[in-house]
């Protein structure tokens, strides 16, 4: 956490603020500055997005199932109803209580494979400057 | 349990319960001034809010009234199913981790309307979403101020309206004093005060409602016939069904048949009368109710009921406009997706109770289904079940919570209402936004005023419903696509703005639809979602992204260290 206090202002503030004074007379020229990557990052940034992008989509997938997947296993067996546990229909627990602890589980799953990209490729680069021919050699 | 109790002679509650909140918003809203100098300061707390306490923030912010009290009001009416409904609520939150918070973060941009013009260089898009951020923010600031008046009229007998001037009072001084710093403390601080207000008497009521109430609870069976004298205050007018005529306890009939109640009637039902249906619900307590799948409008399609709801919540939290500027506060993407992923865990500790007192207030409670007003439930139950000072005590703490839910869910979107007005539609000074905000809570007080027959939970889906509609695909496609143009952006938003207001709409003042149809209309997510994301691919296939549109995009994956 960053402790300085900093004033931030973003690009569309400024805009708005330059579009409020065109509007009370002046005309400064409001320029959109186009976003600019250096093409190293832009390199960078399209290894992170391929990673981030597959993982995201695992993780979709697998809300989507634990979410979508939980009407239809109980619609399909109303013999649930009729289980009990602790007294209480079994049904109804699969609904107000299963659910918490697996989206948190998957969510903190999700949290570290997020992170663990980001930390990822520092190493591969490392690994590709000082070694370029080990990586051919494991695979 | 007591028999027919007075109702309306306890102000002393109200006064005890609703002060403090009040106090302790304001005073930390004050004590936020101190340091506010910016536009930036008062929108967004200079960034520099830690996670944990972000997400304390977020889930404070977050736990209106509609998970407060909306919830259980929805299970004793609906049935087991309505726990649906914060199952979607918290899965947001995971949609939200994976797809936006770090990348919506890096962009810099202090509110959606900001971000949509940073992505895609278009003030007219800027504009429209400003406009859906206000009819998002109208639709979930109404439900807040009109449970506050209907809850503060239930425990203290205030008139309707006064709860809902006092909301709007105390919300909108508040955010004019503190702006979002203030918000930022208030919130996290609500979120511990709500956690605990709610858990406690959960459990307190666990105990208390006795081991036959606990077996009837599990076990339960249709509500039939009054099991003692019930009074029952109309407050909004009803229909109903009366199946023989009843005699009431103060000597008037209420004839066989169907039945207009005037709005403000109050009845005492005699024990052992048959109770009458109310128009077109079934009662509490049925085979339907005890399915734990949301049956919709009383279609007979659950299983389609459920997933409308689920895509509506889940899909909708991420376009939230309050949520997704609290993501703003933090340093950077990293803690931004911290943010997200302690927020699902706050959450869903919270949401293990609405059922508690849903199927609790089913058994001790169940006449509020009569008037329309189950919404009530969880600060009416330890009155029902303890009429000694135990009773009168956890009603002051959970009325005390639902007005912290109120409060806190309350700053937040008017905040980003007033900014929406004040920054994106007619830039201005600080000033000219502390101003607004009064403005705004002043429409917001109107409108929930001829409210007061509309349940919170279900108004608040609307407001997800129209986000998952507008904001979710413009968010994904624009973080993660970047073929996106303006008018395929634009064109997508129209059209999931147009196709769910019109389906609100539609239900709100349109005659009843039956079969399928109308869960389709009274939840339209599962189609006017896909229709809006794939009117943005057309659209933006048929044209040509801008040159720095690739650039733009993968700015919003690049970490900065």
């Amino acid at each position: 956490m960053v402790k300085r206090r900093v004033a931030v202002m973003s690009p569309q503030t400024r805009l708005a603020h330059a579009r409020q004074s065109r509007w009370a007379g002046r005309r400064p020229a409001v320029t959109w500055q186009r976003p600019q990557l250096d093409p190293a990052a832009a390199e960078r940034a399209v290894i992170f997005y391929h990673r981030q992008r597959s993982r995201a989509i695992t993780a979709l997938v697998l809300l989507f199932a634990l979410l979508f997947g939980l009407p239809l296993v109980l619609a399909a067996l109303p013999g649930l109803d009729t289980v009990r546990l602790f007294g209480i229909p079994l049904s109804w627990l699969m609904l107000a209580v299963l659910p918490y602890p697996a989206m948190v589980v998957l969510a903190r799953w999700q949290l570290h494979r997020a992170e663990a990209v980001e930390r990822l490729p520092k190493r591969a680069e490392t690994v590709e400057w000082v070694r370029p021919g080990r990586a051919e050699v494991d695979r | 349990m007591g028999a027919a109790r007075a109702r309306g002679g306890r102000p002393v509650i109200a006064v005890l319960a609703v002060l403090p909140v009040v106090l302790a918003t304001v005073l930390i809203g004050v004590r936020g001034v101190v340091a506010m100098r910016s536009s930036s300061d008062f929108l967004v707390a200079s960034r520099r809010v830690s996670p944990l306490l972000n997400s304390a923030a977020v889930s404070g912010e977050y736990l209106s009234a509609a998970s407060f009290l909306g919830v259980a009001g929805l299970v004793v009416k609906d049935g087991i199913g309505a726990l649906w409904y914060p199952v979607g609520f918290t899965a947001g939150y995971i949609a939200m981790l994976v797809l936006v918070a770090a990348p919506m973060r890096r962009s810099g941009a202090l509110t959606v309307p900001d971000f949509a013009e940073a992505r895609l260089a278009s003030s007219a898009l800027r504009k429209l979403s400003a406009v859906v951020v206000l009819v998002i923010g109208f639709l979930y600031l109404v439900p807040q101020f009109r449970t506050a008046g209907l809850v503060l009229s239930v425990v203290s007998g205030a008139p309707y309206w006064v709860g809902v001037v006092l909301s709007g009072v105390v919300v909108s001084t508040t955010l004019a004093l503190g702006g979002m710093r203030a918000a930022t403390y208030v919130q996290a601080f609500q979120f511990c005060l709500k956690l605990v207000l709610f858990i406690v008497p959960a459990i307190w009521l666990l105990t208390a409602v006795g081991p036959a109430a606990r077996h009837e609870a599990v076990n339960p069976v249709p509500y039939t016939v009054f099991e003692r004298d019930t009074p029952v205050d109309f407050r909004v007018g009803a229909l109903l069904n009366v199946p023989t005529d009843i005699a009431l306890t103060d000597g008037t009939v209420l004839p066989a048949g169907e039945q207009t109640i005037a709005p403000g009637t109050r009845m005492v039902f005699p024990a052992g009368a048959q109770v009458p249906q109310v128009d077109g619900k079934r009662p509490p307590g049925g085979p339907e109710w005890q399915r734990p799948l949301l049956d919709l409008q009383g279609a007979g399609h659950a299983v389609l009921g459920t997933l409308a709801v689920l895509i509506a919540t889940m899909l909708g939290t991420m376009g939230l406009p309050h949520v997704i500027v609290r993501f703003h506060t933090s340093p950077d993407g990293r803690s931004a997706r911290r943010t997200a992923a302690m927020t699902v865990a706050l959450l869903g500790a919270f949401y293990l109770f609405p059922g508690v007192y849903g199927v609790l207030g089913r058994v001790a409670v169940p006449q509020l289904y009569l008037s329309g007003t189950t919404d009530t439930v969880v600060v009416a139950l330890p009155g029902a079940v303890d009429t000694g000072p135990a009773g009168t005590l956890f009603t002051a703490l959970l009325t005390a919570g639902a007005f912290a839910a109120c409060f806190a869910t309350s700053l937040g979107l008017l905040l980003v209402v007033a900014g929406a007005l004040s920054h994106d539609l007619a830039p201005g000074t600080l000033r000219q936004l502390r101003v607004t905000v009064f403005g705004a809570a002043g429409v917001v007080v109107l409108l929930a005023l001829p409210a007061i027959g509309l349940d919170a939970g279900v108004l608040v889906t609307w407001g997800f419903t129209v986000a998952a509609s507008t904001f979710c695909p413009l968010l994904v496609l624009g973080i993660w696509w970047s073929r996106l143009t303006r008018t395929g952006a634009l064109a997508g938003v129209v059209v999931g703005l147009v196709a769910s207001s019109a389906a609100i709409a539609v239900t709100l003042f349109a005659p009843p639809v039956g079969g399928w149809p109308a869960i389709l209309v009274a939840q339209p997510a599962p189609w006017s979602v896909p229709l809006a994301f794939l009117t943005m691919v057309a659209v933006s296939l048929r044209g040509q992204p801008p040159a720095w549109s690739t650039a733009a995009m993968l700015r919003l994956h690049l970490p900065i260290r």
